[in-house]
């Protein structure tokens, strides 16, 4: 299908693609990632509800795998709450690009509705939408994250509830294969982004972290998001001059 | 090994609800603020990607749980299949299998 035929398609149809782009692979893998935080879950002294209001609450595996591990910690709610809004951090430029991306304003929602929908973001859905800005008109991509998003929360919700109660899902040979692939998939989900300057920022963030975890430990990850972004914006803009290229 | 009580427990969840929907609210409030083709929303986009391929990156380079009981070369191999794929081919679920097929025989036979 060409990219005039995206054109074409009402929002009901787009969803279903989307459900079936979900399909393909992705939700299987972060069905089993859930089962996984679900195991950690439960050694951590979770009960089954309160692993379950976690990944349904918080939807975001960073925040809740920091969460699980203070728990079984005893760590106080002031650390918890400070350790998962650093975990999760990245939430706030993701949510800020995927607006961006979908044209949210143009599609005069109340802001309720917004958050219900921006509730159902994490990496994965994020991702597949800056892959999916590559076929699709900017005006169908709102019900292409829709159709995505809620087909992997399902799947993940799913894992969650069958890693609290099956304790040896997979064999653990096979596990790590399965566990794999979330990561892997999303990261050729970015290196493929639209604009150079985002490519770019792949590189550079992808580069740092492991440079600098030595010294920093976790911190790692948001000083090289901070820093591989602030150069790759730079570069972008100033050294490349690549926003003329897009405006032509 | 009982830290809290049950009413504290529902704290702690609510805590770490809370810790992420900040920044989901904050998110929808600052993107309708944000011009859109402007050079401060191209410098969100760029943390974003740099900060979740920061995020991935460490999950390859010093994973937990049982990714951790692979090593670094397996998960090397297993990556750069999929790279390498993805780059020549630009098919998307093909790289992914060529990847973690990769990654498969690796843990076999390195």
């Amino acid at each position: 299908m060409n990219k005039s035929n995206y054109f074409k398609l009402d929002a009901r149809q787009t969803r279903r693609n989307a459900m079936i782009d979900a399909l393909r692979a992705p939700c299987y893998a972060l069905c089993i990632t859930m089962a996984g935080f679900s195991a950690i879950a439960r050694e951590s002294g979770f009960d089954f509800i309160m692993a379950l209001t976690t990944s349904l609450g918080v939807w975001g595996m960073p925040g809740q795998v920091a969460f699980a591990s203070l728990y079984s910690a005893g760590a106080s709610l002031l650390i918890i709450f400070v350790a998962v809004s650093l975990a999760n951090m990245r939430m706030l430029l993701m949510v800020i690009s995927a607006a961006d991306m979908m044209h949210l304003k143009s599609h005069d929602l109340p802001v309720w509705k917004r958050i219900f929908w921006m509730q159902f973001l994490a990496i994965t859905a994020w991702a597949h939408l800056g892959f999916a800005q590559q076929k699709y008109p900017s005006h169908l991509l709102l019900h292409y994250y829709q159709g995505f998003s809620l087909t992997i929360f399902t799947f993940g919700i799913l894992g969650t509830v069958m890693g609290f109660f099956l304790t040896d899902l997979l064999p653990p040979e096979l596990l790590r294969v399965v566990i794999f692939v979330t990561p892997i998939y999303i990261l050729l989900l970015i290196m493929n982004a639209r604009q150079k300057a985002n490519r770019l920022a792949v590189i550079f963030g992808g580069a740092l972290s492991p440079i600098f975890f030595p010294f920093v430990g976790e911190w790692a990850i948001l000083l090289a998001g901070l820093i591989g972004g602030t150069l790759a914006s730079l570069y972008g803009r100033f050294i490349a001059k690549w926003h003329l290229e897009t405006a032509a | 090994m009982e830290h809290y009580s049950f009413f504290q427990s529902w704290l702690a969840v609510l805590c770490a609800i809370l810790g992420t929907l900040i920044w989901r609210v904050a998110g929808v409030m600052l993107a309708s603020r944000i011009p859109a083709d402007g050079p401060m929303m191209g410098w969100v986009n760029t943390m974003a990607y740099a900060l979740v391929a920061a995020v991935l990156l460490l999950i390859f380079v010093h994973p937990i749980g049982v990714l951790a009981t692979t090593n670094l070369d397996q998960r090397v191999v297993g990556l750069a299949a999929g790279l390498v794929m993805m780059f020549f081919t630009k098919r998307l679920i093909l790289s992914l299998f060529c990847g973690v097929g990769a990654f498969a025989l690796a843990i076999e036979f390195i």
